[in-house]
């Protein structure tokens, strides 16, 4: 695994913008970064990252049918009471489920540390499964990358194949908040896939969505049988219309028992069932007034983008990060730190279709904590 | 030569975020008439479909029964529109389909509220002939008779299905159930709002 420069392919804003990908720049800073790419041999590839991918996320899976059955663990999980039995047919149903990715720490040596789940929101999707993949058609065909270069990222052709065979509602709504437009970016990708697919995909805004007798409907009352919500359940179960997913016959994706495993509490979890795995940190929920010592990171159960995540290093030094995440419990995670790639840390992005790994995105920051606006970079895999 | 099988995806294109790709979109067909049936019990539709499928086409149309069914505040009103003795509660349509539960909006409304019976349901269509599954099928759903018209089957929109018991055909997205009543937006996006001083983006 090495960090190589390369040149920017000449007006890629403008056909990145011509593609909806509006959010390549952030408030002024790059986000897609194509001024270098990362390169892993195929061993790399496939024994670091592919396998531990599969393997942890079937060790995370298969957590759910023990979580459900064990109130203590639901409640660790700040998973509303209300709401077990939705989590436990979903479930108990086999509702499908689309995707998740798993951050991984790996410098190219050893085994690659799991550092938490996005199993309920996952984004990046277009950056990794699109952008990088046209980037390195466009590079190979100008001659910038070594001829034979692969890449590993099957992430459009999987889920293409997911949309097509699951067993979803038809038509299938999307929904994102009216105002983010990186999440409306990630949305729209996946309603062409699911195009591509034949499935009839209709977008509506989040704050759209509408009740009528229970049933969740759209902008005309038509019921919406199946919804894709880019939006945290937690949320969700909070908010007005958390007695509609009890009452409306729709089919969630992420289905409701993805709740479980997008939560940081699976972490410990997953340490008690498997101490010692090679691809886990070292994990605890927090214990009421326990003190905060070196060489740990401490988590809330719900945060995204390194949101009020705080780590102190080894040698003492603390680093944090601030955000809204601050109402859930916590857990602890020992410290393991990003590999530095000149001034940069660097976080593997490793993507889950089905039961399948289904390629990586790279991102990059100048802290220890990966976050919303950390630089995204492609990858290479060169034998 | 071994073939070298690559790590990344055939093809990514896209259909629908591409401009000049719109075309490709325009110019579906004419939506085509699909064969269901209108039946009044599982008996009759076992006579031409798989009992266990009639049973659960039957479970699902009295289960959407006091969703969609169209809504009175006065027993008199449903009667104009449906026939004397025609109308019910939603506690009364749970009794009679044989479930404890009452519907939730029941205890909604704390007036009441009442609907017409629930005179048949049209059998859904999961399943072409080839047995593969179609992408827009027919959803099996309530069917209601109005005052002046008794032989026919009408939707809870009032679309009519069937003159009488049997086989008909009827364009898929005619029949779309919909639901009746007051519709409420904005029950999501609140946990955003309180949150997006520091966030773009509610993945990650």
């Amino acid at each position: 695994m090495k960090k190589v420069a390369c040149d920017e392919r000449p007006g890629w804003r403008s056909y990145a913008e011509s593609v909806g990908f509006e959010f390549h720049t952030f408030d002024g800073e790059p986000y897609w970064d194509e001024t270098a790419y990362y390169q892993f041999n195929l061993s790399q590839i496939e024994q670091d990252l592919e396998q531990p991918t599969e393997e942890l996320h079937q060790m995370a899976v298969d957590l759910v049918d023990y979580v459900i059955r064990d109130e203590e663990k639901l409640q660790q999980l700040a998973i509303p009471e209300k709401f077990w039995d939705f989590v436990a047919d979903s479930w108990r149903n086999k509702a499908p489920s689309l995707y998740g990715r798993l951050d991984l720490v790996y410098d190219g040596n050893g085994p690659a540390k799991l550092l938490e789940l996005n199993y309920d929101t996952p984004t990046s999707l277009f950056e990794t499964g699109f952008f990088q993949w046209v980037w390195l058609e466009d590079q190979l065909m100008r001659g910038k990358v070594p001829q034979g270069a692969d890449q590993f990222n099957s992430l459009q052709d999987q889920l293409e194949a997911a949309f097509a065979e699951l067993p979803l509602a038809n038509p299938l709504y999307f929904a994102s908040v009216a105002n983010s437009i990186e999440d409306k970016g990630t949305v729209m990708y996946l309603m062409d896939i699911a195009k591509q697919a034949g499935l009839d995909s209709r977008f509506i805004e989040l704050e759209q969505l509408g009740e009528a007798s229970g049933q969740l409907v759209d902008l005309d009352g038509y019921a919406i049988e199946g919804l894709f919500k880019l939006y945290p359940w937690e949320f969700m179960l909070q908010e007005d219309f958390a007695s509609v997913i009890l009452s409306s016959q729709t089919q969630w994706l992420e289905p409701g028992w993805k709740m479980l495993l997008s939560n940081k509490g699976i972490l410990p979890l997953l340490w008690q069932k498997h101490p010692g795995h090679p691809n886990l940190l070292e994990s605890h929920f927090e214990q009421p007034g326990q003190s905060f010592g070196a060489g740990w990171v401490r988590k809330p159960l719900f945060s995204r983008e390194g949101a009020n995540v705080e780590l102190v290093t080894p040698s003492g030094e603390k680093i944090s990060e601030p955000g809204p995440y601050a109402d859930s419990p916590f857990i602890r995670q020992k410290f393991q730190p990003l590999p530095k790639f000149g001034d940069s840390y660097t976080m593997i992005g490793s993507w889950v279709v089905g039961n399948s790994a289904a390629g990586i995105g790279i991102r990059e920051d100048n802290s220890l904590i990966t976050k919303d606006s950390s630089r995204f970079l492609p990858h290479i895999i060169l034998d | 030569m071994k073939q070298k099988v690559l790590k990344r995806s055939k093809k990514a294109a896209l259909v629908l975020m591409v401009p000049t790709a719109t075309f490709l979109m325009a110019g579906c067909g004419q939506e085509e008439a699909v064969q269901t049936a209108a039946f009044e019990t599982v008996d009759q539709c076992a006579a031409f479909y798989n009992p266990e499928q009639c049973r659960a086409d039957l479970g699902q149309a009295l289960a959407m029964h006091t969703q969609v069914a169209p809504k009175y505040t006065d027993k008199a009103a449903c009667e104009t529109d449906f026939g004397v003795g025609q109308c019910e509660t939603p506690a009364q349509a749970a009794a009679a389909a044989g479930t404890e539960q009452v519907p939730q909006q029941a205890q909604a409304s704390s007036g009441g509220f009442f609907m017409p019976m629930m005179m048949g349901f049209l059998a859904g269509q999961m399943l072409n002939r080839s047995g593969g599954q179609l992408k827009q099928p027919v959803q099996a759903q309530p069917l209601y008779k109005s005052r002046d018209d008794r032989s026919t089957f009408r939707t809870a929109t009032n679309t009519p299905v069937a003159k009488g018991v049997g086989p008909t055909y009827i364009k898929p997205s005619s029949v779309q159930p919909k639901p009746a009543g007051m519709v409420n937006r904005g029950g999501f996006g609140a946990q955003a709002q309180k949150r997006s001083s520091s966030a773009s983006s509610f993945g990650g």
